[in-house]
């Protein structure tokens, strides 16, 4: 049961993420990442990661992937790129090259220590004590990153609107030190 | 680990808080938001006055960084050894409060005469160092993480905030691309180092890779954290955004990501190597060898060739870089452990001073040329004799020559892989030798066009440096005097608490 | 077993796996579907038999007593008609979307506690051939999320249904839903955060189980704020009336699912329904008590001739009355928001006041647990509130000053 589980969610994950890649329309793209996302998401509850599971869909499929969405439907690119014209010739070959190297390179690393990698201990999914122990592990040893990454969120906002305005007013480009 | 956990489900006690030894980082969270609301309440008149606001919060935030260091209690640690505020942690708070003042006070009349916004720049620029001072005092993947994203996301938008010029975007596209880009290959290293140790502490870390034999996923997993870093420190051959990102950028803005951000990535660097791999010389050491020599190697080369003086100061940046992660590259090997620590943040301090300064002299001349060609530099000396004069210094200095600060700079460095004693150790001295020999044809160039060619256009009115830009350049250029003339200061400094010794180990 | 452990909190799958308990989980998943799809088709009957009501007409009264098997004769003809695939659909997304719809509005009656044994103070467990078991299919820990994932999945539908269509629009509708879902999404994230602050679990039947009287109820002990910005924001994340943007015929001909016919149509169709039957079921199970009876101090409102096994069924049912009422209610007398009044609404009242009022209990339970005067926690905490609410004002005023000056920025 466990490996069944495991097989379909990897092939969820797999699926989708050569989808996005592969997808000439970006909004299949997007929904190739929302599938790869929910096989994230079904490993989770398989690992009785629940709440990560429900965080994972509610963040991620729910509001990230929908505003990926947004974006693309609302800038009208949602039709295929033409990729035929090819600006540095050598790149599309490297891409392949250096992809296919980490994919073999991670994949020997994790085959050669598969014996060695030393196994978590098992938590007792009793519960909410998932949640309690992320709490907890938040609040104490992790605070003061949690809190920072609040200013983060001003830093979104903030700059957020910052680049979608106007520019304030026409004034001589004064300051370009270009050529 | 979490096992750990478990067993003290039982009761919960708040974290202890070192409120003293947080202060420097509540300021800047004050000052951020504090920006952020008179920016929005003031009149479009009087937004200049954020920059003074924006110089006072540094300078607040100074303060307490002051007082740790005299109360001098080596170290005060927080969350069981997360966040440790030390003498090298607070040496690089310093530093990067000092670099953000200077680059305040270069960017004020940038901002205001290009018709920019200025309140949320201010803002973001605090946020980005606050991300800094974090990074300084982070002993943990996440907080490392956090402190990174925090200080180049801010760094991201700054990239493009000339809005209407193509080269803007194109700069803060291509940065933000590649640090994103980074930042995955980073955390998919993170994620690896945090499976096969069960911490992301990096003492814990350090432990169990010291435990035993190196697994192949330890050492994918510590080559993925230092290429993700390598991005940020734009080193060869993750330098390509650095360029283009540099040109296209406001040039107060490119002044500070050639100096802050790059030393950011370099304590986070140093963290890991120190706390986390220093039993993974094997690894780590080959690496970093490589960067550091391809880095100065090929940043030299491409500075040789640039006729824009941004370009070449981006490309003399990124052969810096290599420079700085010569320490690291032989970090484990002999004596070197002992001064590579000192070496990289006395060259970190010292860079800092002189690459602000040679900026603060671009942006100084530029208001009057408005040209960013080297040839632009003509007749300088004809016309603005004080401003040729340090020009000499931030370029002799950059370029290596006794006594000014540059020089010191380079000598601890090479000291460092000398005391090192190995093979690789003095083919990186010999590797590194010639490349000051390099780069010093291209700084002399810039100084060749400021002392003997004629102005390009017979434009000989003086400069008209507006003050902010003076205190700049006199800030960089006497620090770069100082420290070349009395290097004790800083070497001094960096025997307080042998550094190495400072990082918990 | 670890797939099984989700379902580990209720008694009847504890142990070893045996044919019984199959048997009723088989059970109960028949159950609830043909439940859902009747109670689906009688919520259609009901809405548009009380709407007329209200309207002074008499609805539908052809089909069956009453009209009540109208929306089984209006569903017969939906199935039979031709599925039209617009010529600039994009086929397969076209195809997907109103699965995504149904399936999330179907999955979400799973975590729903329908009854339960709470007679004589019984914890909502009852014996079925010899089983002990809850009535709700699975009680995961983390159910109430479970809800919130399936909302905001089923934001996909809607979205990928204007898009695929190929057409302007219900591109236009669509985008409105999914900004309107995203946005009332926060303002209903936080008004349950206060209803988990008080129950302290995010299982459905523990927070059933910790309503046990009626100044337990999650309405009195978290205030009613919560409340009332649960029920407006799930009546926007509804999209029905007054938020029924989405479809406003006026403007945009019949909203995202203009291009659909037939089956897909009837998919729709039954997801709004089902899903308008189901958020209520979540604000019964979530302020009111779910299935528990009417307990005030001592004494219990008991409906005396029916087994208790069954009466917290009847008490469900009639709570969930009483809310499909009022939603049929709200579209029968309110107007229709502007857009801006609608994001407005949601952005600059709703969210802040129940973060706020979120905080606010918060620190009394802080307060509690210290024992710190009640009067200067609630007395200071108000005063912090009111004065970040000031700073909200200011911004909100500048930025209303700067627009008319400067015109719009964006």
């Amino acid at each position: 049961m466990e490996l069944l589980v495991f097989v379909i969610a990897s092939g969820m994950v797999l699926v989708g993420a050569v989808g996005v890649v592969a997808m000439r329309n970006p909004v299949h793209s997007a929904l190739g990442l929302v599938l790869t996302l929910f096989g994230v998401a079904v490993h989770f509850v398989a690992m009785e990661a629940h709440f990560l599971a429900a965080v994972q869909v509610i963040v991620y499929a729910g509001a990230i992937v929908v505003l990926f969405l947004f974006v693309i439907m609302l800038l009208g690119v949602d039709t295929a790129e033409d990729l035929s014209i090819e600006p540095v010739p050598i790149q599309r070959p490297l891409a392949v090259i250096i992809g296919v190297g980490t994919v073999v390179l991670v994949g020997t690393a994790v085959i050669r220590t598969r014996d060695t990698i030393a196994r978590g201990p098992e938590l007792e999914a009793s519960g909410d004590s998932n949640i309690r122990l992320l709490a907890r592990n938040l609040f104490s040893d992790q605070v003061l990153a949690f809190e920072l990454t609040s200013v983060l969120f001003i830093v979104a906002v903030a700059g957020t609107v910052l680049m979608t305005r106007k520019q304030k007013r026409v004034a001589p480009d004064r300051d370009r030190v270009g050529s | 680990m979490i096992a750990a956990i478990v067993a003290q489900l039982g009761e919960w006690t708040a974290p202890v808080i070192d409120w003293h030894a947080l202060a420097p980082e509540l300021i800047l969270v004050v000052g951020i938001n504090l920006v952020l609301f008179i920016d929005l309440n003031i009149g479009e008149a009087r937004k200049w006055a954020m920059a003074t606001l924006t110089g006072f919060v540094l300078l607040a935030a100074f303060v307490p960084v002051v007082t740790l260091a005299v109360i001098g209690d080596a170290s005060r640690e927080m969350f069981d050894g997360r966040y440790v505020v030390d003498h090298y942690a607070l040496i690089l708070k310093a530093i990067f409060l000092l670099v953000a003042y200077v680059v305040v006070l270069m960017s004020q009349n940038e901002l205001e005469e290009g018709g920019y916004y200025q309140g949320e720049f201010y803002v973001l620029m605090l946020c980005s160092v606050l991300g800094m001072v974090m990074m300084a005092s982070s002993r943990d993947l996440v907080s490392i993480f956090v402190a990174l994203e925090l200080l180049s996301i801010p760094a991201y938008m700054m990239a493009a905030w000339r809005k209407r010029d193509v080269r803007s975007n194109e700069a803060g596209v291509k940065y933000y691309l590649l640090g994103v880009f980074a930042s995955a290959v980073l955390l998919y290293g993170m994620s690896f180092l945090y499976g096969t140790t069960g911490s992301t502490k990096l003492v814990e870390i350090g432990e169990v890779l010291a435990s035993g034999d190196l697994i192949a996923m330890q050492v994918v997993a510590i080559a993925f954290v230092i290429a993700g870093l390598a991005f940020k420190v734009s080193a060869v051959p993750f330098h390509s955004w650095a360029p283009d990102t540099y040109e296209g950028a406001p040039t107060p803005v490119t002044a500070f990501f050639s100096v802050a951000s790059k030393a950011a990535g370099f304590v986070a660097l140093m963290s890991l190597i120190f706390l986390a791999f220093p039993t993974a010389t094997g690894v780590y050491q080959p690496l970093i060898w490589v960067l550091a020599v391809l880095t100065m190697t090929v940043g030299n080369v491409m500075a040789l060739r640039q006729t824009n003086i941004v370009r070449m100061l981006a490309y003399s940046s990124v052969s810096q870089g290599g420079f700085i992660l010569m320490p690291l590259a032989v970090a484990g090997t002999g004596d070197a452990s002992q001064s590579a620590v000192r070496a990289v943040i006395v060259y970190l301090l010292i860079y800092a001073f002189m690459n602000l300064g040679a900026f603060a002299v671009v942006i100084a001349v530029s208001r009057k040329t408005r040209s960013g060609e080297i040839t632009s530099f003509g007749g300088l000396f004809g016309y603005a004799p004080g401003m040729a004069a340090v020009m000499t210094i931030f370029m002799a200095s950059l370029a290596g020559i006794p006594p000014l600060g540059g020089w010191i700079a380079k000598f601890n460095v090479f000291k460092t892989v000398i005391d090192a004693g190995s093979g690789a150790a003095y083919a990186l001295a010999v590797i590194a030798a010639v490349n000051t020999v390099i780069a010093a044809a291209y700084y002399m160039r810039v100084l060749r066009q400021v002392w003997m060619m004629p102005a390009p256009d017979g434009d000989i009115t003086p400069l008209a440096t507006p003050a902010p830009v003076t205190a700049a350049l006199g800030i960089t250029a006497i620090g770069t005097l100082v420290l070349g003339v009395l290097p004790g200061l800083v070497l001094r400094f960096g025997d307080l608490q042998d550094l190495t010794g400072a990082l918990g180990r | 077993m670890n797939v099984v452990a989700l379902l580990a909190a209720d008694p009847l799958l504890d142990g070893e796996l045996r044919w019984t308990p199959l048997l009723i989980v088989v059970l109960k998943v028949l159950v609830i579907f043909v439940l859902g799809l009747v109670g689906t088709m009688f919520m259609v009957w009901f809405e548009r038999k009380v709407v007329a009501g209200m309207q002074n007409r008499i609805g539908p009264n052809k089909a069956g007593p009453f009209g009540i098997l109208q929306t089984l004769a209006d569903g017969t003809k939906l199935f039979f008609k031709e599925i039209m695939n617009p010529a600039r659909s994009d086929p397969w997304v076209f195809r997907l979307a109103p699965f995504l719809a149904f399936v999330p509005a179907f999955l979400v009656w799973s975590v729903i506690p329908l009854g339960g044994d709470f007679t004589e103070g019984r914890d909502g467990t009852v014996t079925w051939f010899g089983q002990v078991t809850r009535v709700q299919l699975a009680d995961p820990p983390v159910g109430i999320l479970l809800v919130l994932a399936m909302s905001s999945i089923a934001v996909y539908g809607i979205m990928l249904a204007g898009w695929a269509s190929g057409s302007k629009y219900p591109l236009l509708g669509s985008v409105r839903a999914s900004a309107q879902m995203i946005s009332y999404e926060a303002a209903l994230g936080l008004s349950l955060a206060a209803v988990l602050l008080s129950a302290g679990t995010l299982s459905t039947a523990g927070i059933v189980a910790g309503q046990n009287s009626l100044s337990n109820w999650n309405l009195v002990a978290t205030g009613f704020v919560p409340f009332f910005v649960f029920l407006v924001a799930v009546t926007a994340e509804l999209n029905r009336p007054p938020f029924d943007l989405v479809e406003a015929e006026q403007e945009l001909v019949g909203g995202f699912h203009t291009e659909y016919s037939g089956i897909p149509f009837a998919l729709f169709y039954l997801a709004e329904f089902m899903n308008t039957i189901t958020m209520s079921a979540i604000v019964v199970t979530l302020f009111l008590g779910g299935p528990q009876p009417i307990t005030i101090g001592e004494t219990t409102l008991s409906i005396g001739f029916i087994p208790g096994a069954l009466e917290g069924t009847l008490w469900f049912v009639l709570k969930l009355l009483a809310f499909l009422y009022a939603f049929v209610w709200f579209r029968a007398t309110l107007p229709r928001l502007r857009y801006d009044q609608l994001m407005d609404l949601g952005w600059k009242f709703m969210i802040p006041i129940s973060l706020g009022w979120f905080l606010l209990l918060a620190a009394i339970r802080t307060g509690d647990a210290n024992q710190w005067n009640p009067v200067v926690v609630v007395v200071s905490s108000l005063v912090l509130l009111g004065l970040g609410y000031l700073l909200f004002v200011a911004a909100l005023r500048v930025s209303a000053r700067n627009r008319e000056r400067e015109g719009a920025m964006f």
